[in-house]
């Protein structure tokens, strides 16, 4: 029996604006929230909304992705017929390619689809942070009778011109669509998911493979050649909370609205539609006599001795005595010495900031740069680490790195 | 070494010594008791059986195991959801003869076809009232130079009150002290009454596999109930019985105090570690949220499992997941189980609430550090 509709996820962007944190992982794979990875919200609401075959698209550093979804069973896609299949660029008959656009990918894979013969497919975007049910966008999509749909959001009319804009009329049916143009006609962003009938899909990804002038990319060429021939085309109108997560001051910025979740509309706490993970398996978390806890969320296996203010510590970090750590994203398994201080910034997986470290500063009127350091990094005593710093190798005890 | 698994296969027993917490089995076993922020207890003994390769465990359920069966679901987050051995629950009423069993001698005999069609060389047995990480290769390992028919574990305690105090129940499971030379044990005693320092046993046994099967076998024809009390001390004489001391730390559970006093010690670091260094603790996941401590929430010397919500003072306190603390409660010297909701204002000291506990606005509860309040699963307070 088909599937009515499953999902093919783009994991394979490198991210290249997250520079420290995607150094050894693919941007989706890149922690979030405490103790998500940020595909988690992708295939948590996967499976929230009723699909359970999901393709991951994977291409750049796959490894950490690979083994964190290993068979699906933290998201309960680990199913006999569907479930969730990790999908690398393979070699053909006829040779072997990287994945050349987002559609190339799915072209490459369009074996992988017939196998479920859906009605249709839905295509997703693996560094979003979002949580939305994709089941009440396809009732959309079947009531306006679309072939394909796009979910957007509205944006302040000033930024329009940052997004790919769709263009609708009062039917919400799509009339034009515009990238990042000078004059936007529309606020309405799309957010890069897409609902398409699978024979539509497939006719147009064929279609776009055969020509060699096309970059093989959903914007720029499957959606102006969907406009060009006068499909049933519609826009979906997602309100709640989104975010896409590509730099590293709005992943920053996105961490901290979840200590928010009364005014940022980004509530993970909700039962009704849990973001699922694969857990850390550590103790409870332990506060300390003498520690101080400030509008924060500590994680399973943090041990605090000092004070942590309006941060999030991911699974298995310790703060020990004295050490100040605030407005701060501190990562899984990292250490943070004594008489450290840690202000406005990302720390990534297993570091260890020597004692007496400065790491960041909180923002002022001149400077307000969200400092990073990548996994694994140690950073020496007394070391001093600038707001504005990206930090990728060691630092030595006293070093100071801008 | 290709394979590193002992040839052992682990045997548990759930329901030993319910009846020394009745509060706490009111709707649960002794197995399925919550411990340590996060944990059951049967998580300790089951991981520790994982990680020295015992893939093939068998639980003997007696009654009240929903709880147990809920927890353990497929076996799959200890990693024992396989094709060869895994986790076997054998329910009472398995077998059409026999009814819910009493002691080990009638769980066994339950499963002897069972047993029989096992493979490894080894039985590994123990109860689920102590939280250890406990080295089972370490155990065989000692078991086999040694020789012996037998090797029971035991740890140098003092006997605890509410144990040696009389108690007219004579359906309590039995405990036992030993008495050793050497590592050969010459004498088991029952329910001892004696005081300083014992060698209270753990009921940690390992032995071969037909050996336990013959021993049942002959035991329960002639109407043996217990272990050790129908087997090994009427031929502690002929067998060759060994102890094994176990010297690392072990949270045993005899009473509500001892459980109280438990949880307790693990706010000290030490402890924690002693609990949780080497092995992992595996048990069921619940996909809780990480805790968020809100405005004027203040937390001293707690530990703190996910999904909790703080807004209050939480002082010397072990919180389990989903605890929610509401403004301007305070809560010093408590146990609070999964989802137990104390509102604004509310004021508990030296309170165990169970599971889903709720305690309104603004009410106040004092217990003592010999007498700790329960609440029990579900109340509304």
């Amino acid at each position: 029996m088909g599937k009515e509709m499953i999902a093919m996820l783009l994991a394979g962007g490198q991210g290249s604006r997250l520079y420290a944190l995607t150094q050894k992982l693919a941007k989706p794979a890149v922690p979030f929230g405490g103790k998500y990875r940020i595909i988690d919200f992708p295939l948590s609401n996967c499976v929230n909304s009723g699909i359970d075959t999901v393709g991951i698209l994977t291409q750049y550093q796959p490894l950490v992705l690979n083994e964190y979804i290993g068979n699906g069973q933290p998201w309960d896609l680990d199913r006999l017929y569907g479930g969730v299949h990790v999908l690398p660029p393979y070699q053909k008959a006829s040779g072997s390619d990287w994945y050349k656009g987002t559609a190339n990918a799915i072209y490459q894979n369009l074996s992988f689809i017939e196998r479920y013969d859906p009605e249709y497919v839905i295509i997703l975007s693996g560094d979003q942070i979002c949580k939305q049910d994709y089941s009440d966008f396809l009732r959309f999509h079947k009531e306006k009778g679309a072939e394909f749909s796009v979910a957007v959001m509205e944006v302040p009319w000033e930024e329009a011109s940052r997004f790919g804009l769709m263009v609708a009329d009062g039917d919400d049916k799509i009339t034009e669509f515009q990238e990042k143009p000078k004059n936007p006609k529309s606020n309405l962003a799309s957010m890069g998911i897409y609902i398409f009938n699978w024979d539509i899909l497939r006719k147009y990804l064929i279609e776009d493979e055969a020509d060699p002038e096309s970059e093989n990319d959903f914007g720029n060429n499957i959606i102006p050649n969907l406009l060009r021939d006068g499909r049933r085309m519609y826009a979906y109108h997602f309100s709640g909370y989104w975010k896409d997560v590509g730099t590293i001051s709005s992943l920053w910025e996105a961490n901290m609205e979840v200590l928010d979740p009364e005014h940022s509309g980004i509530n993970l706490f909700d039962d009704n539609w849990k973001i699922y993970s694969r857990n850390s398996g550590m103790t409870g978390h332990k506060i300390s006599s003498g520690a101080k806890v400030e509008n924060s969320m500590i994680t399973d296996g943090c041990k605090v001795y000092g004070d942590v203010k309006h941060s999030i510590l991911f699974a298995g970090v310790k703060v020990e005595p004295g050490a100040v750590v605030e407005d701060a994203v501190v990562m899984g398994g990292t250490i943070i010495k004594a008489g450290a201080k840690v202000s406005h910034c990302i720390v990534a997986e297993n570091v260890v900031i020597g004692e007496n470290a400065v790491v960041g500063a909180m923002p002022t009127e001149e400077e307000s740069g969200v400092a990073t350091i990548g996994a694994g990094i140690y950073v020496g005593d007394g070391a001093k680490i600038g707001p504005n710093a990206m930090i990728n190798e060691n630092v030595k005890d006293g070093e100071e790195k801008w | 070494m290709v394979n590193a698994n002992a040839d052992a296969m682990g045997i548990i027993f759930p329901n030993i010594y319910d009846k020394y917490v009745p509060e706490l089995v009111s709707e649960r076993l002794m197995a399925s008791i919550p411990f340590a922020s996060r944990y059951r207890l049967v998580d300790f003994l089951l991981s520790s059986m994982v990680n020295c390769g015992i893939d093939n465990i068998a639980i003997l359920v007696r009654q009240n195991y929903f709880s147990l069966l809920d927890h353990l679901g497929s076996g799959r987050e200890w990693d024992l959801a396989r094709k060869k051995g895994g986790l076997n629950i054998f329910p009472p009423y398995a077998q059409k003869t026999i009814g819910m069993y009493g002691g080990r001698v009638e769980g066994l005999a339950s499963i002897l076809p069972f047993l029989k069609s096992q493979k490894e060389k080894y039985v590994v047995i123990s109860d689920t009232n102590i939280a250890v990480n406990f080295d089972f290769n370490a155990l065989i390992e000692a078991h086999i130079a040694s020789g012996a028919d037998v090797t029971m574990t035991y740890r140098k305690e003092v006997l605890p009150k509410s144990l040696v105090e009389v108690d007219d129940d004579t359906t309590r499971d039995l405990y036992y002290t030993l008495e050793v030379n050497g590592d050969r044990v010459e004498k088991i005693n029952i329910n001892s009454q004696e005081s300083g320092e014992q060698n209270f046993s753990m009921n940690i046994y390992v032995m071969e596999r037909e050996w336990l099967i013959d021993k049942v076998h002959k035991a329960f024809v002639s109407g043996g109930v217990y272990f050790e009390r129908d087997i090994l001390i009427p031929q502690i004489d002929e067998l060759d019985i060994r102890g094994f001391e176990f010297t690392g730390y072990a949270a045993r559970i005899t009473d509500m105090k001892s459980y109280f006093d438990e949880n307790m010690k693990l706010l000290q670091d030490e402890n924690l570690e002693a609990l949780f260094a080497g092995h992992p603790i595996y048990t069921k996941i619940r996909d809780d949220n990480p805790t968020r401590y809100v405005g004027e929430a203040n937390a001293d010397n707690v530990m703190v499992a996910d999904g909790c919500v703080i807004e209050g003072e939480i002082e010397n306190s072990i919180l389990f997941r989903g605890v929610k603390i509401g403004k301007g409660a305070k809560v010093k010297n408590c146990i609070l189980m999964q989802d137990t909701v104390v509102e604004d204002g509310a004021s508990l000291e030296y309170v165990i609430t169970d599971k889903r506990v709720a305690v309104s606005e603004g009410k106040e509860l004092k217990g003592t550090d010999t007498f700790p309040v329960y609440i029990a699963k579900h109340q509304a307070v």
